[in-house]
């Protein structure tokens, strides 16, 4: 533990107690205390500043010998911006070149050696250019292309949240966002808005056939304003009319919308909803953050070259949406930010929201909020794609309501296959259960053999974005226990966990935590699940090869799932 | 017919560990690069078009020069006829719409070479790495065409000069439905798709086709394009890092949940053990 617990203080009393210490070791473990404690960012922004001043100290000391294979991108940005010899850049990028081979660090080292070659012209000048003085050699630039076209000093308002509906009727997730969003701008509000300026509302975008009442329903669930389009054409969701419809109303000017474009704007992380989001950022040019689990605003200092302008260091962004999502390996999440270029406007921001991320708010039929029709006529050419037929797919898989849970994780990534049949043999070893996956399973590249394919699949998974399930038994196989993965079964009666590794998280929820490899512990188990008694023979028999087999499948069970 | 499909090198997360820098950039030199999974189906899609209505196939990508082995791996997969690779160091660190503007930017260019503009664009759904699905929707949207996404299954018909498919919706019920758009259109195929060769003929294609790629494949290089940003005529400010509107701030882990049980440890070896643990179990069995 560091001899300063940030959690104790708020971030005026640790800025001097931070400048005393000049222990990078002991400034890491405060960092580490305050993100497993409280994470506040800008606490940890100010840590890490401090630690990147001191780091700085020392590459200063080592000046003419800088190696940029130990230094990230980011240090190595900084590290370069004072080096002014153009052969010494030279032989950084040949460093670079011999080791990791970055291309984003090669990038910026040309970029440092080309400025320093060149006439001396400021660059923040540069950036100011024309394109057409900034890049002589080409004759068409981008910007003029028709799919590019940011604005100038664009006034940029309110939270958006595009309501998708199904069967004219706005689904689950619709409500869930204009819960958050609710919840974002009351705190927007109170942090950026003075009392005597109008504060900035949650609008809702509603487009499909008949949908007023949806508008309305809206407001209940949080809106302030609800926009919608009705036309019989939009019954079902369109691409192209449904995209130029949202960002016609999001240019378009009402009595109660006197700025350019929305500050944010929100999609479900559905398939239709998140094509829609594409679309609209698309053609309003700017960037968005797909399937986000969690959302704040809050102002942030970054030092992206590309943000900050190449002449620059480090630049605040205020009332900046920040969007977090789980990864791929379901141990961490990015932070997604959308922020403007110094030449370039990057708004709305957004993000697509999987279902089921926030909580689905209650109704209030007492919220006052304005309903209005958007009036605008659809263009014929935007109707070229059309939905000729549908039909409701069958219901899908339920694990709740079994009495036992057989559930697989990444731990069966050394032959998938054999996993999941090992996985549906226990399962059917049971009178009254059924088998459920993790998240890592169903984002996997596994080539599954064709009769268990269908096992994989979404519809099984366990998890914050998949079923919550409570049986009397739940065996957990490969799976390391990460925190989504977590609420989707720690109601459960008994929790008996398989895992190679003997620190898996997934031990702090388990009655029992069988450390072993699932391919030798799973064939036992469903023998003797099946017969009723243990086979000790076999046991034993494994036992002489155990420690050798363990020591070997340790990093593949290790490197597990969520 | 001719038809291009979008592809893209991805880190081979089956290899183990994936290594980020700290400004959670992906560090790609330290994990070999593999065609992204899902672009797989968008090339099945490609392919049941060419054996079923003949023409040519092209596959395009953007990445530095090593994503050549990517665009082998398509070509074998996809039994291409040729291959595009947009490759500059002002496109490196490019998100979803500083690659679209990219891309869209390649297939205009490929409509001004003799091949012309292709009927049917193809992208896979979600990448591995960027998860984002955005790609294929934001390229068709510069290239303003009709799109169909999400497809499972589908069919051209030349004469009508429209293209007919099947694609999955969410939401609180699952739909399939079906979509028509003319020629040319962009496809964004689903990790469900089938491709469907019922006619004997189209599996005789297949076989034929299968033969003479792999002969092809063998010097792929002979049908390989590069483009660089200038070829492409790209403004360097609407591509590569200085194009992308997002960043990523930071990867954090997840925390850690407190510990709720206190788990009793069994060793397998262990027949005592190991039989406390089907004591639990015991209650519940009974299979058919």
């Amino acid at each position: 533990m560091p001899e300063i617990d940030p959690s104790d203080h708020d971030i005026a009393e640790l800025g001097p107690k931070l400048r005393e210490i000049e222990d990078v070791e002991e400034l890491e473990a405060i960092l580490d205390a305050e993100r497993e404690g409280e994470d506040r960012s800008n606490v940890v922004t100010l840590i890490e500043d401090r630690i990147e001043k001191l780091s700085g100290d020392d590459e200063d000391e080592e000046a003419g010998e800088l190696d940029p294979t130990e230094l990230s991108v980011a240090e190595l940005g900084n590290a370069i911006r004072d080096v002014e010899d153009a052969a010494e850049l030279e032989a950084v990028l040949e460093a670079e070149e011999a080791g990791e081979d970055r291309s984003s660090a090669k990038s910026l080292i040309e970029k440092r050696i080309d400025s320093v070659r060149g006439s001396g012209e400021d660059e923040d000048d540069e950036a100011a250019l024309p394109p057409e003085e900034k890049h002589p050699e080409l004759d068409h630039p981008t910007a003029d292309k028709k799919h590019v076209r940011a604005l100038e000093d664009g006034v940029y308002e309110d939270m958006w949240v595009y309501c998708e509906t199904q069967r004219g009727q706005l689904i689950d997730v619709s409500k869930e966002m204009l819960g958050k969003a609710r919840e974002l701008m009351d705190g927007y509000n109170d942090e950026y808005v003075d009392a005597e300026e109008d504060e900035e509302k949650v609008v809702a975008i509603v487009i499909g056939d008949d949908v007023e009442e949806q508008a309305e329903l809206a407001i209940e669930y949080g809106a302030d304003v609800a926009v919608h389009y009705d036309d019989d054409r939009l019954d079902r969701f369109r691409h192209k009319p449904y995209t130029e419809l949202f960002a016609e109303m999001a240019r378009a000017e009402y009595d109660w919308k006197e700025y350019d474009e929305p500050r944010y704007v929100l999609f479900p992380a559905t398939n239709n909803g998140r094509d829609l989001s594409a679309l609209v950022q698309a053609e309003l040019d700017s960037g968005l953050a797909s399937d986000c689990s969690g959302l704040y605003i809050d102002d942030t200092i970054i030092s992206n070259p590309a943000k900050v302008g190449r002449g620059g260091d480090k630049k605040e962004f205020q009332r900046v949406l920040h969007m977090k999502r789980p990864d791929f390996s379901g141990f961490e999440y990015s932070t997604i930010l959308c922020l403007d270029n110094p030449g370039r406007e990057f708004h709305p921001q957004g993000a697509s929201v999987i279902p089921g991320s926030f909580e689905l708010p209650d109704p209030d039929s007492q919220r006052e909020g304005e309903v209005v029709r958007h009036e605008s006529d659809l263009d014929e050419d935007w109707l070229r794609a059309s939905v000729t037929d549908y039909d409701q797919l069958e219901g899908g898989v339920d694990l709740t309501g079994n009495e036992v849970v057989v559930a697989l994780g990444r731990g069966i990534g050394d032959d998938p296959t054999r996993g999941m049949e090992l996985g549906l043999e226990l399962t059917d070893a049971f009178g009254d259960a059924d088998m459920g996956i993790t998240r890592g399973i169903v984002t996997s590249s596994y080539q599954f053999e064709g009769h268990v394919e269908q096992y994989a699949k979404e519809e099984r998974q366990i998890g914050e974005t998949g079923q919550v399930v409570e049986p009397d038994l739940y065996i957990a196989a490969g799976i390391s226990g990460a925190i989504q993965h977590k609420v989707g079964m720690d109601e459960s009666d008994t929790i008996v966990s398989i895992n190679t590794d003997a620190d898996a998280d997934i031990r702090d929820f388990s009655d029992y935590f069988v450390e072993g490899d699932l391919f030798e512990v799973l064939p036992s188990l469903i023998d003797a699940v099946e017969s009723g008694e243990l086979d000790a023979a076999a046991l034993a028999g494994d036992a002489d090869t155990g420690p050798a087999d363990a020591e070997a499948s340790t990093p593949a069970g290790g490197e597990d799932d969520d | 017919m001719y038809s291009l499909v979008l592809t893209k090198g991805v880190p081979d997360f089956r290899e183990g560990q994936v290594s980020f820098d700290e400004e959670g950039h992906l560090e790609r030199g330290e994990t070999p690069t593999v065609m992204n999974p899902n672009d797989e189906f968008a090339l099945e899609a490609a392919l049941q078009t060419k054996v079923r209505n003949g023409g040519t196939v092209g596959v395009m990508s953007m990445g530095p020069p090593g994503y050549e082995d990517v665009l082998r791996e398509a070509m074998e997969t996809v039994y291409a006829d040729e291959l595009f690779l947009l490759s500059d160091r002002e496109m490196a660190a490019a998100d979803t719409w500083a690659t679209a503007i990219t891309l869209a930017t390649g297939i205009e260019k490929l409509a001004e070479t003799d091949r012309g503009a292709p009927d049917l664009v193809f992208a896979g759904f979600k990448t591995a790495d960027g998860e984002t699905g955005h790609t294929g929707l934001q390229t068709a949207w510069g290239l303003d065409r009709p799109m169909i996404t999400h497809v499972i299954a589908m069919e051209v018909d030349e004469d009508e000069g429209r293209v007919r498919a099947k694609r999955l919706v969410e939401g609180d019920v699952e739909e399939i439905e079906t979509v028509e758009a003319p020629l040319p259109a962009v496809i964004v195929a689903d990790p469900e798709f089938e491709p469907s060769y019922r006619r004997a003929d189209h599996r005789l294609t297949l076989k034929d086709l299968q033969a003479e790629t792999a002969e092809r494949a063998e010097d792929y290089e002979e049908h390989l394009t590069t483009w660089s940003q200038q070829e492409l005529n790209l403004d360097p400010d609407y591509i590569g890092l200085d194009g992308s509107p997002t960043i990523v701030e930071s990867v954090d882990p997840i925390p850690k949940a407190p510990a709720e049980r206190e788990a009793t440890m069994i060793d397998p070896a262990e027949p005592d053990q190991l039989g406390e643990v089907l004591e639990t179990m015991q209650p519940y069995a009974g299979g058919d």
